[in-house]
């Protein structure tokens, strides 16, 4: 079932078993049957480690989404709230249990927070009155959730806001923890996304990157529209489309898409081509079966064939609809003028194509995207430029955005250039961000998955690796954010010898967020046979430039 | 090893019964054990003793002295009595003293006579008086049975939880029940008692009167009972030295025996063991000592001094003032191995083993006839079995010896359980030195558990060797040697007569980075004793910083409790201390704490977002900041105000606040969005349709729209709509509104800025967003 997740170097899927056990322990606290009240926003994550079937066993009955008034009509002994702890679901929650009070027999509530128990939510309770109503009140550390083989994230909102606040109880549960475990990891890689703005806010184009661009992956799965999908039979004539989502799981379970997820886009075509006169082959073999151990041993092999087959057919649907985003002339156009930003172009002036969107007032967050672009890649607008565009996107989209440009600003995407200083190029030039030469199909460097801009990020932990950060220092200074080095020295025992040929493991956490690209970017990394180095990734969330923006917009109503 | 079975006694056919020494003791009794009230906790727990002056006609004036000994006669407390008369003590589970006074007040010591709490067995026990008490165990606990003056039984049957229990009346009852005892059945404690000839059974709900089966006729009178240490057996003793043993349900008898003595005894016990084959029960009197079971004859002990039982697991300790032994049956794998002439493999192993040490060949043939019958590892086992029940360690170590010789001519015999029992015997010999005093059996050991022994060691506070046994027995430090070291710094706070630095310190060096010691629990406890700055200084050393801050609250160093949140990173620790410092301090002292804090402050300023948005304006006006103070009025005109003339006037603020923060910017779009507002509600007045709240580049489309041209054109110009967008936006909405001619006139009338001709083909409509 989640076979997949211990695939990898470090095996991930014992991670998965411990959270089930913990939830599996939790529900056999409360004897008897069950209904649980979800907090909607945890149902994606929770649905990663645990189906429906899991919770049935333990006499879950019923399933509800948190909301205000009164709960639905149950006929089950406990009543389970599964939450964040965050004031106002507390209100809503006193307010469920408030009003199941004054009716029907007495149930007994419980209340499990994710991922963590907060005394001011207790004491929100206690002032409304109903702790004392809750027999359980336990934590459930869902912290990092793993999505795959080498990849774990934390998937918490606002993620980005909070990124100092994590730093720090990250490094004091890193050091809380006792070092008498065997180590997994060589190196942990803590990466602060306000080193590296940029690279979300390029347009991905890998495979799956371009999927989460254009569709949006949550939780590993992604809603694509039906249309292609629908079964072809003959003579239906298309007369019932099927008019809901298709929703597809995407992980590397799935053979096929194991092999093209990182892939730059355009190599993609033509592994799918391949794949598919390979499977036509295989098909064709039942011809040449004389013998009945021939039949049989076809048949044998049949269902992984059609499971390769559909497998396929999905792939070739998604990669068509993709294609005809790509194709687009405007998505030609944004490219290019992404692409003119990233290797330095001018930088410095307001943009035509930018002026063209608003103009045609194109989406908001694709705007908002291209101008922090250009901004980070000239270390600020000038004060000319960056009012032109403010007022712009003022007049066009409504003057309530004023509060989205400013928490811009306050990220630091979006600013004026100080001191008339562009640190862009030097950083570009030494960190080799923009490479002219880019391989598609057969990729030699990390570049290749924004065809052409290494991201930064991963170009850091490419160079740490090897030859060290010593030989960038220059840029390390100019790059925003303090940066340290700390070895912590493992008791004799605990060292292991290393195999000749094995590669060491670095742990790399993105503080903030981490987009597909950069993933496939390290996964290019770790496969590299002289590259020494493999990587498990772990962030706070699963994002891209959309999403990004999207989580410091403001809407005041 | 002839001599070994000398103090073997048989009782009837098959059991032997055997009594030794377990210390001579040299305690310096003031008094005779019969003169004072006597306690002694099962599991070689201690004893106290308690000079009864309350028994005599005339009160003595001198105040009585509870003394508390260990098993071995060391002295662990001595302290004047100064409560009221006692009637009878007693040992809880937790080794706590119960001290049952007159008036149904009940005072609870601890083993080194530290008081540490009462508790009254209520108001009825109060005004009747206590006549007689009884401490007894269950397995919730420990419970406290009282007779009270008006012949009445009050029961709790547990004292942690006390829930007090008036047992119904016995009817017709108008004297003192000649003998009575606590029975737990069924979880339900129960009381027994005889009156006369009768016997009567009291649970929560009734009364009933009870026949003993079997019971021999003529008895007038139960002069004495006693029940087993596991509850199922009871055995009376009559007016005529008959004793009746049986089942506590009272529906089985085992035996009868008749011991023609009509002295009422001094104690009553049972003598047994988890898979006894012999019941046996001991009867003391002043000089007599006799150990009666289902046989003809019984065993007679003679007793040179005042001594005292006290009923085990598997078997009676006796002790008086000049020592202490132990009496049980004999167990039986040492009855094979040692019974005269035993074939038994174990014997054989023995004997082979002793033969081998001799250099004699006899230990190949000993040896071989075991292997024939191929009894060797039941001989081993026999060996290990029996080194556990031997008392003296130079049996201990012949037996392992042999069992160790015979393993060597097995293949796979597995060793733990040899391992397992030399560990177990080194431990049981380390705690029956007398000066530790703790003269546990194999089989009692084995049914309390290492981590009951440990706490015991640590309630002794015999720290050290409770570490060593720890790392010997190699467990686990969280179990283990942390736990006894969060004990012995929980007690080292209590020694008033070091100073702070000098226990903190002490503590620390002890204690160091060991892993599941919590320093905030032991400063939790210096805390309870009245020492704040040591807990302050302990909390120093807690590495968990969430851990520090509860304590610091309740200490009140909140301002201490709120850096220490803050180095947690936890937030919503922090959120706690915060909310606990904005109830303590008043709003400006509050104010001024945050300043020093910034992560406290943007903490609390999201706080306030969601929670509070006035105090958060307050917030960012003592902070003179400006910019969010801005920000904070743009959103208030979208929240509070319907009316627009309020809008107006919040963003007005707002404008005024950005220019105090030197945005321009920022003022000029908000002036810009006031003249805006304004125009839209004009032009709905005038033109109706909706205009409130479009954008300024929608308002001109919808003029567009709607063929307000004129007004569209002069909108633009107030506005500086710059040229480029002006054209896209006519261009689009006159393609929307599919009015060709006006466009051909408008794409006539000016040089196009955008160079739309190049896009146009089939049709003038712009490429639609993508997206949209």
């Amino acid at each position: 079932m989640a076979a997949h997740l211990s695939y990898g170097r470090v095996n991930l899927n014992v991670l998965r078993e411990a959270v089930r056990r913990e939830l599996r322990e939790f529900l056999d606290k409360c004897a008897g049957s069950k209904a649980i009240v979800w907090d909607e926003y945890l149902t994606g994550p929770f649905g990663l480690i645990a189906q429906y079937s899991l919770l049935k066993e333990h006499e879950v009955e019923k399933m509800f989404t948190l909301k205000g008034s009164r709960l639905p009509a149950a006929d089950v002994k406990n009543i389970i709230f599964f939450v964040r702890p965050r004031l106002e679901l507390m209100d809503i929650i006193a307010e469920n249990v408030l009003s199941e009070d004054r009716r029907g027999p007495a149930r007994d509530f419980h209340i499990l927070f994710v991922p963590r128990r907060s005394l001011l939510c207790e004491q929100r309770l206690k002032d409304l009155g109903v702790l004392g109503s809750f027999i359980h009140r336990e934590e459930y550390s869902l912290d990092l959730i793993p999505f795959d083989g080498d990849l774990l994230s934390m998937e918490s909102e606002g993620a980005f806001k909070q990124v100092a606040n994590m730093m720090i109880r990250m490094k004091r549960e890193f050091t809380g923890s006792q070092n008498s475990i065997f180590p997994v990891f060589d190196n942990l890689l803590l990466l602060d996304r306000n080193v590296d703005l940029l690279t979300p806010l390029a347009t991905q184009l890998t495979y799956e990157g371009l999927i989460d661009e254009i569709y949006g992956i949550q939780n590993s799965y992604v809603k694509l529209p039906p249309e292609k999908f629908a079964p072809k039979k003959q003579g239906d004539g298309g007369k019932d489309l099927p008019t809901e989502a298709k929703k597809l799981q995407l992980n590397s379970a799935e053979e096929l898409y194991a092999e093209i997820r990182d892939k730059n886009f355009n190599a993609v075509g033509s592994v799918l081509s391949k794949k598919a006169k390979v499977i036509s082959a295989a098909f064709e073999e039942r011809h040449n079966a004389k013998t009945v151990g021939e039949i049989k041993q076809f048949v044998s092999q049949l269902p992984h064939m059609q499971a390769a087959r559909g497998s396929l057919a999905n792939h070739t649907s998604i990669a068509e609809l993709i294609k005809d985003v790509t194709t687009s002339e405007d998505f030609f156009d944004k490219l290019t003028v992404e692409q003119e930003f990233m290797s330095g172009i001018d930088t410095d002036k307001v943009n035509s194509y930018v002026e063209e969107c608003i103009a045609q007032k194109h989406p908001l967050i694709k705007v908002l995207r291209l101008v922090c672009l250009q901004s980070v890649c000239n270390s600020g607008l000038k004060q000319k430029v960056l009012d032109y565009y403010k007022r712009e996107i003022l007049q066009t989209y409504g003057y309530e955005h004023i509060l989205t440009l400013h928490n811009l600003e306050k990220a630091g995407l979006l600013k004026p250039q100080l001191g008339g200083r562009n640190n862009y190029p030097t950083i570009r030039k030494t960190l080799r961000l923009w490479m002219d030469d880019v391989n598609e199909q057969n990729p030699t460097d990390i570049s290749y998955v924004y065809s052409g801009y290494a991201p930064l990020s991963v170009r850091l932990a490419q160079l740490l690796s090897r030859p060290g950060w010593r030989s960038i220092e220059e840029v390390l200074r100019i790059l925003p954010g303090p940066h340290f080095e700390e070895r912590q020295p493992l008791p004799t025992g605990l060292q292991k010898k290393r195999q000749p040929g094995e590669n060491r493991i670095t742990l790399i956490f993105f503080l903030g967020g981490v987009t597909f690209a950069e993933i496939a970017a390290l996964r290019f990394l770790s496969q590299l046979e002289d590259g020494g180095t493999e990587y498990v990734i772990a962030t706070t969330k699963l994002m891209n430039g959309a999403s990004w923006i999207e989580s410091l917009m403001e809407k005041p109503f | 090893m002839d001599c070994y079975t000398a103090n073997w006694n048989p009782l009837g056919d098959s059991a032997f019964y055997r009594k030794y020494e377990l210390y001579s003791m040299d305690w310096d009794l003031k008094e005779e054990l019969r003169d004072c009230l006597v306690a002694a906790a099962p599991y070689g727990g201690p004893i106290a003793l308690l000079r009864n002056p309350w028994r005599k006609e005339k009160a003595a004036s001198v105040r009585p002295v509870l003394e508390i000994y260990s098993a071995s006669g060391m002295p662990l407390a001595s302290l004047l009595w100064k409560s009221g008369p006692v009637v009878s003590l007693g040992w809880s589970a937790e080794e706590e003293l119960l001290c049952v006074q007159e008036d149904g007040v009940v005072l609870v010591y601890g083993l080194h006579g530290d008081f540490r709490r009462h508790f009254s067995m209520g108001n009825e026990v109060l005004q009747n008086r206590v006549l007689d008490a009884r401490i007894f165990h269950t397995e919730f606990g420990s419970g406290v049975a009282i007779l009270t003056g008006a012949h009445r039984f009050t029961l709790s049957a547990n004292v942690g939880d006390l829930k007090l229990r008036r047992m119904p009346e016995v009817p017709g009852l108008q004297s003192a029940p000649s003998c009575w005892t606590t029975l737990c059945q069924d979880r339900v404690a129960h009381i027994l008692l005889a009156v006369g000839p009768d016997l009567y059974l009291l649970d929560h709900a009734a009364c009933s009167s009870v026949t003993p089966p079997g019971l021999a006729p003529g008895v007038s009178s139960f002069l004495q009972m006693a029940v087993s240490f596991t509850y199922r057996h009871l055995a009376l003793f009559t007016d005529t030295g008959y004793i009746w043993m049986g089942t506590t349900s009272l529906k089985e008898k085992l035996c009868e025996f008749n011991c023609n003595i009509r002295a009422p005894p001094k104690q009553m016990v049972w003598c047994s063991r988890p898979r006894s084959k012999e019941r046996a029960v001991v009867v003391a009197w002043e000089r007599r000592l006799m150990v009666v079971g289902d046989a003809p004859e019984s065993i007679q002990f003679v007793l040179d001094e005042d001594s005292y039982l006290v009923p085990e697991l598997d078997g009676v300790r006796i002790f008086s003032r000049s020592t202490h032994e132990f009496l049980h049956e004999v167990p039986v794998a040492s009855e094979e191995i040692f019974k005269i002439a035993s074939m038994a493999p174990g014997a054989l192993l023995l004997e082979a083993q002793k033969e081998y040490e001799k250099e004699s060949q006899k230990a190949d043939e000993y040896l071989r006839e075991i292997q024939e019958l191929g009894q060797l590892t039941q001989a081993v086992q026999q060996c290990i079995e029996a080194a556990g029940h031997e008392h003296r360690p130079d049996m201990q170590k012949s037996l392992l010896r042999a069992a160790s010789f015979g393993k060597c001519f097995l293949d796979r015999f597995p060793p733990d359980s040899f391992v397992r029992m030399c560990q177990d015997l080194r431990v049981l010999n380390a705690v029956r030195d007398y000066h530790i005093g703790i003269p546990l059996t194999y089989s009692q050991y084995k049914q309390l558990t290492i981590q009951v022994l440990l706490d015991r060691l640590v309630l002794r506070r015999l720290y050290p060797l409770a570490i060593q046994i720890c790392e010997y027995l190699r467990l686990p430090e969280v179990q283990g040697v942390s736990r006894i070291l969060a004990h012995w710094a929980c007690y080292k706070v209590q020694q008033k007569d070091v100073s702070d630095e000098d226990v903190a310190r002490a503590i620390n060096q002890k204690l160091g980075d060991t892993p599941g010691v919590s320093y905030s629990d032991i400063a939790a406890r210096a805390y309870g004793c009245g020492r704040t700055e040591l807990a302050i200084k302990l909390l120093e050393y807690e590495p968990r910083s969430g851990e520090q801050v509860p304590l610091l609250l309740k200490m009140k160093r909140s301002k201490l409790a709120l850096s220490k949140a803050i180095e947690s990173g936890d937030t919503d620790l922090v959120f706690t201390v915060l909310l606990h410092l904005k109830n303590e301090l008043n709003r400006g002292d509050f104010f001024m704490t945050l300043r020093n804090q910034p992560m406290a402050l943007s903490l609390y300023r999201q706080f306030c977002k969601y929670q509070e948005l006035e105090t958060l304006k307050d917030l960012y006006n003592q902070d003179d900041n400006h910019q969010e103070l801005g920000s904070f009025h743009i959103r208030a005109s979208y929240a509070a105000e319907e009316r627009i003339e309020g809008r107006v006037a919040a963003l007005q603020t707002a404008a005024d606040a950005f220019y105090k923060a030197k945005n321009e910017f920022a003022a000029k779009a908000t002036e810009d969005q006031m003249r805006l507002l304004r125009l839209q509600r004009r032009l709905e007045d005038e033109l109706g349709g909706r205009f409130l709240d479009l954008s300024l580049h929608d308002t001109v489309t919808t003029l567009i729209l709607g063929g307000h041209n004129k007004r569209a054109e002069q909108l633009a110009r107030d506005f500086r709509i710059p040229d480029k967008r002006l054209w896209w936006l006519k261009l689009t909405a006159l393609a929307d509104l599919e009015d060709w001619e006006e466009l051909e006139k408008f794409s006539k009338s000016k040089k196009s800025p955008i160079g739309y001709l190049v896009r146009q083909g089939p049709s003038l409509h712009p490429i639609p967003p993508s997206g949209e």
